[in-house]
């Protein structure tokens, strides 16, 4: 069996002077180039999941760290976040306080992570229009980074992980502070990683959003893994329904007395509702 | 030694993006001084929350920083000050390391420190380089009255270099504190888990960089 | 337009093209000297030579705009302070009603007064004909350390997005009725009302960045490769050193009774 892109063994953390953890007896196993999407009510432990998988919990906010994390085959607790990040990007959710602040053009910003890493001027070059390329800021290369707009800086942000080349991409509801036009490029970006073998972790509140593009879903709630499973598998429980929440498209077949298994995609509905789709 | 502690902290990557705010928080403070038309510099306030928050490295930097930037595109006049703010910086940041914030008698000792590192500290610059004078109006004539009165020079110029420091650095310290303590708990927490005061329980493992 | 910091003005000049170390100690080299120098002839020199290379730079009508505006208060006080009340008085020029005014105070005033247009000069001269961008670069290629070179750029930037939010905040407060014009007492009112919320929102905003910082490998002790590089000639090289030991020599010259 190959290696796991990450592994939790029941694992438990708490932050720095909190005594409830914040995430409990998390067993997760993801394997190289899933598309995994995380939920969950607040408070669930879902961007905890993000910081443990990067590392920076505990390394950056100290804390208690039960258990094991284990990506691309080494442990989180004896690497460094900064060496983590050759292989492992992690996209936070506030697109301005995440560049570095220290670059007055866009293609500078993208080879910030790059340079950080050493890698030779030429290769920088490279790296920087492949990902500006991929992200579709190809245009905007030469402009300041604060004149941007929140989705664009986004794409700026997922750009300068890119240029890293990572193996695992972890993303942090990319996309709620972004308007619908930026929250469809952000997604359309993902969906092209998927298909070239990144692994993503992403969280994310929109359902339908999660249920369309991940094949698989895993669902918080006060810290523990309630459901990890298909979205159709995961969204059809009762648990899930009641403690998380479930797509409209669920509610609506639910609430006509449709029988299970209820639809969690639209084109799952439209075929449950006996409408031919386009 | 128990003073060299103070200096003893990891720069972890924390530290280091603090140090730009520190310095922002300085230019801020000064800038709407002067839009209040309010008599003082406030260029300080920055450099001193840094120390207080993040140690002597954090603060001085901040400082020295702060001056470098604005002699090089607003004041070069100020350049030579550049030590004074590094100074002021330090000496915030060792009062943080004892917690000289956190309490009354302590507070007083802070602002006292901090005047006293900021007026004989430039007393001598000034006499060096402008004629023991301080560049500001009041203390200048206060200077001008006190020589020709028969005072030793260099009295006068402390004088007057001290007649701008006492008010500015009241309000700098003033202000310093009331942020520090306006901030929530658990971020003041966040800059000093690398940092090991004596009083303090010993931190949990410090993030590393 | 963020950047609003720098003084740079675009140009080709030789000091525009020159090594940004070479201009480094061209300036601290000429406020030295014009420190270090003892008489008024000396430092006029220094004053000239420093004018001449604001006019080869093409920004001579800029600085003045500027170092103007800088220098007439302070040269104004040196003159008011030191020709009334400098010890080495004896020889009245004038007065004015009461207060009498020397020749020995308003010469001394006159000398502190050129030695800080020649440390104004100096230094915008460097500034107006340097990218801060280059400067940075300059000295990490010299060792700077890159979390150091990395305040510097932050800073640069983070100065300008600032004073534009106390703007925004300074509106936001006064259409809640902040007052922020009368007597003193008000206007210092409104002091903490404009700089809390502009400081708490800046140190928020600091754990993010550090994390997104660690995110990206900042930090990683690997060795820095030049961005870019910068021309430089035997010429700037042999300036550089001439300048560098001018100021040393100057200090032995001045032990030895220059005057």
């Amino acid at each position: 069996m190959s290696e796991p892109a990450l592994l939790f063994e029941n694992v438990g953390y708490a932050y720095e002077e909190t005594p409830r953890e914040a995430v409990s007896d998390i067993n997760i196993r993801i394997e190289a180039g899933e598309w995994v999407g995380v939920t969950g009510p607040t408070n669930a432990g879902k961007s905890t999941l993000c910081l443990l998988a990067m590392g920076l919990a505990p390394h950056f906010f100290g804390g208690r760290l039960r258990g094991n994390v284990t990506v691309l085959g080494t442990e989180s607790r004896g690497i460094k976040v900064i060496e983590r990040s050759t292989d492992v990007g992690l996209l936070f959710q506030n697109p301005f306080t995440q560049i570095s602040g220290a670059r007055e053009r866009v293609d500078e910003e993208v080879a910030f992570g790059p340079e950080c890493h050493g890698v030779p001027q030429a290769e920088i070059e490279q790296r920087v229009e492949e990902a500006m390329r991929v992200v579709g800021i190809s245009a905007l290369a030469k402009r300041h980074p604060l004149d941007l707009s929140g989705g664009q800086l986004q794409r700026l942000a997922l750009a300068g992980l890119l240029a890293m080349r990572p193996k695992v991409l972890l993303l942090d509801e990319p996309t709620s502070q972004l308007d619908p036009a930026g929250t469809a490029a952000i997604f359309e970006v993902l969906s092209g990683l998927h298909e070239s073998g990144v692994t993503i972790v992403m969280v994310e509140h929109r359902l339908e959003t999660l249920c369309e593009l991940c094949p698989r879903v895993v669902a918080m709630v006060t810290g523990r893994i309630l459901a990890d499973g298909t979205p159709q598998d995961v969204f059809n429980s009762e648990v899930v329904q009641e403690r998380v929440g479930m797509p409209v498209y669920t509610r609506l077949a639910r609430s006509v007395g449709l029988p299970a298994p209820w639809p969690v995609r639209l084109s799952e509905s439209a075929k449950a509702f006996g409408t031919p789709i386009a | 030694m128990g003073i060299l502690n103070a200096f003893k902290v990891r720069m972890n990557t924390l530290a280091i993006v603090l140090i730009p705010v520190c310095i922002a928080i300085d230019w801020a403070g000064h800038a709407i001084a002067s839009t209040l038309k309010l008599p003082l510099f406030l260029d300080s306030i920055g450099t001193v929350l840094g120390g207080l928050l993040a140690g002597p490295w954090v603060g001085g930097i901040a400082g020295l920083i702060t001056n470098f930037i604005s002699s090089g595109t607003v004041d070069p006049i100020a350049a030579p000050y550049s030590v004074i703010s590094l100074a002021i910086g330090i000496a915030a940041g060792i009062a943080g390391y004892y917690g000289w914030h956190k309490t009354w008698p302590g507070r007083v000792a802070l602002y006292i420190l901090i005047v006293l590192v900021a007026s004989i500290g430039s007393t001598p610059l000034n006499i060096g380089l402008y004629q023991g004078q301080s560049g500001l109006p009041f203390g200048d004539a206060l200077y001008a009255g006190m020589v020709k009165g028969g005072w030793p020079t260099w009295l006068a110029a402390y004088i007057d270099e001290a007649s701008g420091d006492i008010p500015d650095k009241l309000i700098t310290v003033v202000v310093a504190i009331l942020i520090f303590f306006g901030l929530p708990n658990r971020y003041r927490a966040l800059f000093s888990v690398w940092r090991r005061p004596a009083d303090e329980k010993a931190p949990a493992p410090a993030p590393s960089v | 337009m963020a950047g609003g910091l720098s003084l740079y003005q675009e140009g080709a000049s030789l000091l525009h093209r020159a090594h940004p170390l070479t201009k480094g100690v061209l300036t601290l080299s000429a406020l030295a000297l014009a420190f270090i120098a003892p008489s008024l002839y000396w430092i006029l020199g220094i004053a000239l030579m420093l004018l001449i290379l604001v006019i080869v730079a093409g920004v001579l009508r800029r600085l003045i705009a500027v170092a103007l505006a800088l220098l007439l208060p302070i040269t104004v006080l040196l003159l008011a302070v030191q020709g009334f009340a400098n010890p080495a008085n004896h020889t009245v020029l004038f007065a004015i009603g009461p207060i009498v005014y020397y020749t020995e105070g308003l010469s001394i005033a006159a000398i502190a007064a050129l030695r800080i247009t020649c440390l104004v000069v100096a230094t915008f001269l460097f500034s107006f004909t340097t990218r801060p961008a280059d400067i940075t670069e300059a000295l990490m290629q010299r060792g700077l350390s890159p979390n150091m070179g990395y305040v510097l750029q932050s800073a640069l930037q983070i100065i300008p997005q600032t004073l534009d939010m106390a703007g925004r905040i300074q509106d936001a407060q006064r259409s809640r009725g902040l007052e922020t014009e009368g007597s003193l007492p008000k206007r210092a009112r409104a002091y903490l009302p404009l700089m809390l919320p502009l400081v708490l929102s800046s140190l928020v905003a600091t754990q993010e960045r550090a994390m997104a910082l660690e995110v990206r490998g900042f930090g990683l002790p690997v060795k820095r490769l030049n961005r870019y590089e910068f021309t430089d000639t035997a010429v700037q090289r042999v300036t550089r050193w001439a300048l560098a030991l001018a100021v040393p020599a100057a200090i032995v010259a001045r032990l030895l009774g220059w005057r």
